[in-house]
């Protein structure tokens, strides 16, 4: 369901069992998955997971390996410029030309989507006034700051009104405040109707912007589902974080302190932190503690995290979202 | 049509690049009136000059003993110290003055000796190239003063074989000899009869000569022109290396369109900078770039396109834009170099002015000057015609290796 209350049943993208390979390597192992029309689909994996070569195929930029993508009902791979005209897309770096105004690129990237005239410059206005730069559009992108970079890199996307907009890592390196505007825009977008797929390395962009999420990892689709359904995956649980002091040297002597308090694979020791889940943390701290002190080793500091998508990833992964 | 406003940007962005203006615009010309005026003695005619030795192209088409005796006895010998004969036939002739290899050529015709011998007024040619200095000055008056000897030859002839002459007197009338004797006797060197034995007839007459101006105008063109195509292939490998350029490929301009309106952008560029060197040096210097300004307008155009298809063949092959930009530094000057840019192309050996109209500003150069010494547009159409084939050949080449490039990386 739409939040307008409509029925959403139209895919607006199908992925079905996309692989690509660069000579030996293998950077998209056969992924799969589809997001419908208005809805926001997160795509969460550290970088070099390969959601950027998975974007790039989507697009139509890069020929897959294998597999099949389509874009309403359009095949990417035989059709791509038919099914580019639907689609807008964020690059991650910014793709603009400095030395022209914001108003000249909107132009220019504006015609290379065959507007033109007074539709054109009506859909600039517009533009300008989603990405808050009404009072700079007469000045030179080399001008701005990074935040506001990629207002206009946004606005270069959207400037053809497109279905669905792809959007790679659009808050890399900015401002607070910037990044806030950005994602409100992409809020706002996603509430007019339109399709948003967001990729991103920071969860809680993903966690506020995205009805759906799939985390991909080594090029794989690890797990896929709303938020609420990933949380399940670690069955509601928090996270606890103990940092312990140098002392920590012998991990198996730990791990084996902890013996019965949790299962095996909810208990990760690595570098000096030790990573456990569970459903009350609160009743299993302090004998945590105790037995980590009598191995020989101290904590020197306590975290407890609510179950979000870090935590969802560690889970899966082993690893965290930002190594 | 969006590749219209690919080309547009482009030619925005240079105009706002004030470095890229000043290299394309302000350079040239400040080396024209550099060089122009430091070669100006080099293209400036040797009047005041000691004279060096030069060579006098021959053909002699007479068997007689008179052409003999002019060559070997006359330039071989007596001015062996100032002048080196070299003998050619007719088309090489006119071939060797026509690309300056010789100043001055003389063309001696089969019944030289035979008419004079008779007593009878002959001819010679005498060919100059558009710079001879006072070369063809010296060479006519040789021939005056070898002239000048011939009737006390004849009167010597006469004398000693008087049966002989008269038996030919039908043939060979007498009277001019005759006439001539008394006067050669007493004033030789003044044989007013003699300057009518041999007349010549100057070739090329209406060539004109090309200042060093012209030459550094056209030069210096055409090596910033190249200069210019190297910066806008640079530039295009290093958009290919941007973000920009995957969100032209996501737009809805297609990678042929692509190609199209960059090669555009690049043509108008050069275009706009070929007008302002031309106009530009013709109303600072005064240089004169011919009659034909249709015909400097065309090789111009057909030079770009030349130029541009070496330039999209060369950055096919090269993958990044530092690579391109080293190897087109380096290309444009050796090309530069080659084609006559820096020194005279009339310094270089025949075969090297003939191998350099295979490159672009080679060609284009040899053109330009064609026209400065007055060649209408019909003279230079092979050129014309010889630039656009090669430029057209190179970009097809380019453009299959840039598609099968792209086709591996790419949708």
């Amino acid at each position: 369901m739409t939040k307008n209350g409509e029925v959403m049943n139209v895919n607006m993208l199908t992925v079905q069992d996309l692989r690509k390979s660069f000579g030996q390597f293998e950077a998209v192992k056969g992924v799969s998955f589809s997001v419908e029309k208005g809805e926001s689909f997160g795509l969460l994996g550290p970088n070099g997971a390969g959601k950027s070569t998975t974007i790039n195929m989507i697009t139509g930029l890069y020929p897959p390996t294998a597999g099949t993508i389509q874009v309403k009902d359009i095949d990417v791979i035989k059709n791509a410029k038919q099914a580019q005209k639907w689609i807008g897309v964020v690059p991650q770096e910014i793709a603009l030309y400095q030395e022209m105004s914001a108003r000249e690129n909107l132009k220019f990237w504006g015609r290379m989507y065959n507007l033109s005239g007074k539709a054109l410059e009506k859909s600039i206005d517009e533009v300008l006034e989603i990405i808050g730069l009404t009072d700079r559009s007469k000045d030179k992108v080399e001008t701005f700051s990074g935040g506001m970079k990629r207002r206009v890199n946004i606005g270069a996307a959207i400037l053809h009104r497109p279905d669905m907009l792809i959007m790679d890592e659009p808050t890399v390196g900015i401002d607070p405040q910037s990044r806030n505007h950005i994602l409100e825009t992409v809020k706002r977008l996603n509430s007019e109707g339109m399709t948003i797929i967001y990729t991103s390395h920071y969860m809680e962009e993903v966690e506020y912007l995205c009805e759906r999420i799939g985390i991909i990892d080594h090029g794989e689709l690890i797990a896929s589902g709303t938020l609420k359904e990933l949380r399940e995956t670690i069955g509601d649980r928090s996270r606890i974080n103990l940092t312990l002091d140098s002392n920590a040297t012998d991990t198996g002597k730990i791990t084996a302190a902890l013996e019965g308090l949790f299962l095996e694979k909810d208990l990760q020791l690595q570098d000096y932190l030790l990573t456990a889940f569970h459903k009350e943390p609160q009743s299993v701290l302090s004998e945590i503690i105790q037995r980590v002190t009598k191995t020989g080793a101290r904590v020197s500091s306590v975290d407890i995290v609510e179950p979000n998508l870090e935590s969802i990833f560690l889970h899966l992964t082993g690893r965290s979202l930002r190594d | 049509m969006a590749f219209w406003w690919l080309a547009w940007k482009d030619l925005l962005m240079l105009v706002r690049d004030k470095k890229a203006l000043l290299t394309l615009v302000a350079m040239p010309l400040l080396l024209i009136s550099i060089l122009g005026a430091a070669f100006g003695n080099m293209f400036a005619e040797e009047d005041a000059a000691p004279i060096k030795k030069f060579t006098l192209g021959v053909v002699n088409l007479d068997d007689g003993p008179l052409s003999t005796a002019l060559i070997e006895e006359v330039f071989q010998k007596q001015l062996s110290k100032g002048i080196k004969i070299k003998q050619f036939n007719e088309e090489d002739l006119h071939k060797k003055i026509e690309n300056r290899s010789l100043a001055v050529g003389l063309i001696i015709e089969s019944d030289f000796s035979s008419t004079l011998l008779a007593g009878n007024e002959t001819k010679v040619k005498l060919l100059t190239g558009p710079d001879p200095g006072i070369k063809d000055d010296i060479v006519e008056k040789v021939i005056e003063q070898f002239a000048d000897s011939i009737p006390i030859e004849v009167m010597a002839r006469q004398a000693a074989q008087p049966v002989q002459a008269d038996s030919a007197g039908a043939d060979t009338p007498s009277t001019q000899p005759a006439q001539a004797a008394p006067t050669t006797t007493d004033h030789p060197q003044e044989q007013s009869a003699s300057q009518h034995l041999i007349k010549e007839t100057t070739v090329n007459a209406k060539t004109k000569i090309v200042s060093s101006f012209q030459y550094y105008a056209a030069a210096m063109g055409v090596m910033f022109l190249l200069m210019t195509v190297v910066q806008g292939v640079s530039n295009m490998i290093l958009e290919k290396e941007q973000e920009v350029y995957k969100r032209l490929l996501l737009s809805q301009l297609t990678y042929t369109n692509y190609l199209i309106g960059k090669m555009i952008g690049l043509v108008i560029i050069c275009l706009l900078q070929a007008a302002i060197i031309i106009v530009g040096t013709k109303y600072i210097f005064g240089v004169d770039w011919g009659a034909s300004a249709f015909g400097i307008a065309i090789m111009t155009a057909a030079f770009v396109i030349n130029a541009c298809g070496l330039g999209v063949l060369a950055g096919a092959f090269v993958k990044t834009e530092k690579a391109f930009s080293v190897a087109g530094m380096f290309g444009s000057q050796i090309l530069a170099a080659l084609g006559g840019s820096m020194a005279p192309l009339y310094i270089f050996p025949d075969w090297v002015v003939a191998m350099t109209k295979l490159l672009p500003n080679g060609l284009a150069l040899q053109t330009y000057l064609k026209l400065m010494t007055g060649a209408s547009l019909v003279n230079i159409l092979p050129a014309v015609g010889g630039a656009v084939g090669l430029g057209v050949l190179f970009f097809a080449i380019g453009l299959i290796r840039l598609s099968i490039e792209r086709r591996g990386k790419y949708a």
